[in-house]
């Protein structure tokens, strides 16, 4: 197999475990790993790994929604609704159980929703502080952390010290490979469509993670020497929250723009994840999330928002930023108007993008993504 | 006028409301000149605790009740458009939509209101206010104090109360710091009993409704709590709960009830729909229904302080308040109050504005119809926001409604 095809079957295979629904997640899981899901990068996956488990995140499947109707209001972002559908579906029966974090009040409404069906046989509602500017706050989240190791230790037995680090050093693998992975498609841009990329990113979520570290160490090693040419693309900024498909990433691109980096809860964000390896692994787990900023559902300070993603966007030589936020999605609808301000007042345009149903009505955005593009250009 | 003679009026009128009007007239000039009293102001959330702020001699102002006010004015329409022409979407919780409008332009039921010295916001009602208190500080440019108080799904663990106890204490250094004088144990002890009394008298007050009929309607509570929320640790409070408490006993001595028919006894769930409360409370009455009782205005009866341990009982009640508290709690109370008040069923508002109340609501109305055997009914609207309000769609909703609780 030569160098390109071997890369080229690699994406071919990523993107491909990307597009599961969740029966296929259900038969391709790893054997002796128990499957559970969680939601928010605020539930230390890999607490979850070393006890046994393969995470695996509800990244909102498309689905038609219509058992959830009659539980939620119609306000709700689209991730909660498809997320409880399929559970309310049975699609997720698979799952030994899930573990909830506190994050926003759509969240804690559905926590309580999915406690009350009972379908899973476990259920650990996470309960993350949102203060997390504060040293008490961390006190309390390190309680919050061994609570968790102790329930997946009543139901998976015991995790040693070894077994969590040797969790975490995969996750930094991981996540050192997917930033390696970034920084390839701004020095060659040609290679790789954006929404490859995306496909790249959701694999991670759905599939054994010492697999999936094979996989993109093998993409990277594979990754063609010669760059495969320059792209003519108005390089830009995806900042929001979950998406789901890569299809928006295509979309940009066929208006002719290209995302250059991102900071969305299902992309590099999650970088900021990376934690040291020296030490006590749960001091190390709970400490990241002091450190880094990661959702406009906590609180960092008033500024801490704004300062990162102007600093990101900065960096990372975009000429616009594109806000894609699902609807309803409180916190990133507060901060947008500050956001949007900042940048704008710092030479940066900006195109808000507002998701109801990711599987719709994209073909409807795309002339404002033109339009937007054309005036980068 | 002749006509005011030719119909009995069904409503009986509480004669404390001009007490209260004076009082809140009073509230609500100091509120707007607080420097004519010498007083500094903190702009705090309805859950927020307010007794180390009067302890410091600090004046407390609530948007959310400002909100309210702004809502049963109609004026919040043009506020919310306000901030809507900023880039803030109309999905976000209106009350705080209306802050931000009337913080831009100046605009609503005061006028300008004077710039807080400093911001102090409870997550125990939602997270919606964390990001509000965040954009106000960022405008007002002045210092603001987060109490995270983490949900409760189940139970109250010894870690949370810890983890907000701790705040508390951090609470009272922040007001030293932004008063520049120190903490009062005292004061803050004299306070905390007047606090202890307020929503003492206020618990009494709502539950003199139990009484068949129910001399105090939910209706005449969504005005009347104004004083339990804004000036809760005062002697004002104190007073006109006084007040307020013996004209109902009378009412109930007398057997006289808030409306002339009372047929069948409702509970409500969730904010009122300001705008519209008149107009439901006119309906309900034709129909010989009263909401005796309702989840919102008896969330102010917060678990009494222990004066001999104040922080620690503050902790322990800031951080259980109904809306810090998860389904099952909610399933319990409402099931709790429909029993004490012998209620025909339940009017639950599903609320665009108000996630962390209406989330929930359609599994809560199950269950707690699985649990009394009493009906219930979703409206659909907005606390202060009447462009997502279909009323004469309600008004039907809860005509068919009360026929068929009449029938069960």
């Amino acid at each position: 197999m030569s160098q390109k095809t071997s890369f080229l079957d690699l994406i071919k295979e990523l993107a491909k475990i990307a597009d599961r629904g969740w029966s296929e997640v259900a038969t391709h899981l790893p054997p002796g790993r128990i499957p559970i899901g969680y939601f928010c990068p605020y539930v230390p996956e890999e607490l979850l790994q070393a006890a046994g488990t393969v995470p695996l995140r509800l990244m909102d499947m498309p689905v038609k929604i219509s058992h959830a109707q009659a539980h939620l209001p119609a306000y709700c972002c689209h991730l909660v609704k498809s997320s409880l559908e399929n559970y309310l579906r049975g699609d997720l029966d698979f799952l030994q159980g899930i573990v909830f974090s506190q994050s926003c009040d759509t969240m804690k409404g559905l926590a309580d929703i999915w406690t009350i069906e009972g379908r899973l046989p476990f259920q650990f509602n996470l309960m993350v502080p949102t203060r997390l500017n504060s040293p008490l706050a961390r006190d309390y989240f390190r309680i919050e952390v061994e609570n968790l190791k102790a329930a997946l230790e009543k139901k998976l037995g015991k995790i040693s010290d070894e077994s969590l680090k040797e969790a975490v050093r995969l996750f930094n693998q991981i996540r050192k490979r997917l930033r390696t992975l970034y920084a390839r498609m701004r020095l060659d841009p040609g290679r790789l469509p954006g929404k490859g990329l995306a496909q790249i990113v959701q694999a991670g979520y759905l599939m054994d993670r010492d697999q999936y570290l094979q996989l993109l160490t093998g993409l990277l090693d594979s990754w063609p020497d010669q760059s495969a040419g320059k792209t003519p693309e108005v390089p830009l900024y995806l900042s929001g929250n979950i998406v789901h498909s890569g299809d928006w990433f295509s979309l940009i691109e066929e208006a002719g723009g290209r995302i250059v980096y991102d900071d969305l809860c299902s992309g590099a964000r999650t970088l900021r994840l990376t934690i040291k390896e020296e030490g006590d692994p749960l001091d190390a787990l709970v400490d990241r999330y002091f450190t880094n900023y990661l959702c406009p559902t906590k609180h960092q300070g008033i500024e801490a928002h704004q300062e990162l993603l102007l600093k990101e966007v900065q960096e990372s030589g975009a000429k616009g930023v594109i806000f894609l936020f699902y609807k309803y999605c409180e916190s990133y609808y507060f901060d947008y108007p500050d956001l949007k301000k900042l940048l704008e007042g710092k030479g940066f345009p900006t195109l808000l993008l507002e998701i109801e149903d990711p599987s719709q009505a994209r073909e409807q955005m795309k002339i404002r993504l033109q339009a937007f593009v054309e005036m980068l250009s | 006028m002749a006509t005011k003679k030719t119909a009995p009026k069904s409503y009986r009128e509480i004669e404390s409301v001009k007490a209260y009007r004076r009082l809140m007239q009073g509230y609500y000039l100091m509120a707007t000149h607080p420097k004519w009293f010498g007083k500094k102001t903190a702009w705090i959330t309805s859950g927020g605790p307010v007794e180390p702020l009067y302890a410091m001699g600090v004046l407390p102002f609530y948007p959310e009740n400002y909100g309210a006010m702004c809502g049963a004015g109609r004026e919040a329409v043009s506020l919310c458009e306000t901030a809507e022409a900023q880039g803030y979407s109309r999905d976000l919780c209106s009350y705080a939509r209306l802050d931000i409008g009337s913080s831009i332009s100046g605009k609503g039921p005061l006028g300008v209101l004077p710039k807080p010295n400093f911001l102090v916001c409870g997550n125990n009602i939602c997270g919606t206010v964390i990001k509000w208190y965040e954009i106000q500080a960022r405008k007002f440019q002045v210092p603001l104090f987060f109490l995270d108080t983490p949900f409760i799904h189940k139970e109250l663990t010894d870690h949370t109360i810890q983890y907000v106890r701790r705040q508390m204490e951090e609470y009272v250094a922040f007001l030293e710091k932004a008063c520049r004088r120190p903490f009062s144990e005292k004061r803050f002890l004299k306070v905390s009993a007047r606090s202890v009394e307020a929503v003492s008298l206020w618990k009494e007050i709502l539950e003199l409704s139990r009484s068949r009929p129910a001399p105090f309607a939910a209706f005449d509570a969504f005005i009347h709590m104004a004083p339990i929320v804004t000036l809760r640790g005062t002697g004002w409070a104190v007073r006109y709960y006084k007040k307020l408490k013996k004209e109902l006993e009378n009412r109930v001595k007398n057997g006289q009830g808030a409306f002339a028919r009372e047929e069948i006894r409702l509970i409500w769930d969730n904010i009122p729909i300001w705008y519209d409360i008149r107009n439901l409370s006119q309906l309900l009455a034709r129909h010989g229904a009263v909401l005796v009782a309702d989840t919102y205005t008896s969330a102010w009866t917060l678990k009494p302080l222990d004066l001999a341990n104040p922080l620690e009982s503050l902790s322990r009640s800031y951080a259980s308040v109904l809306l810090n508290l998860g389904l099952e709690h909610k399933v319990a109370n409402m099931s709790e109050l429909i029993k004490q008040y012998q209620a025909d069923g339940f009017i639950m508002h599903s609320n665009r504005s108000c996630k962390t109340y209406s989330l929930g609501q359609y599994d809560l109305k199950k269950k707690v119809t699985e649990l009394t055997g009493k009906p219930g009914l979703i409206i659909e609207a907005d606390h202060t926001d009447s462009r997502s309000y279909a009323p004469s769609q309600v008004e039907k909703q809860i005509e068919t409604f009360v026929e068929m609780a009449r029938t069960r």
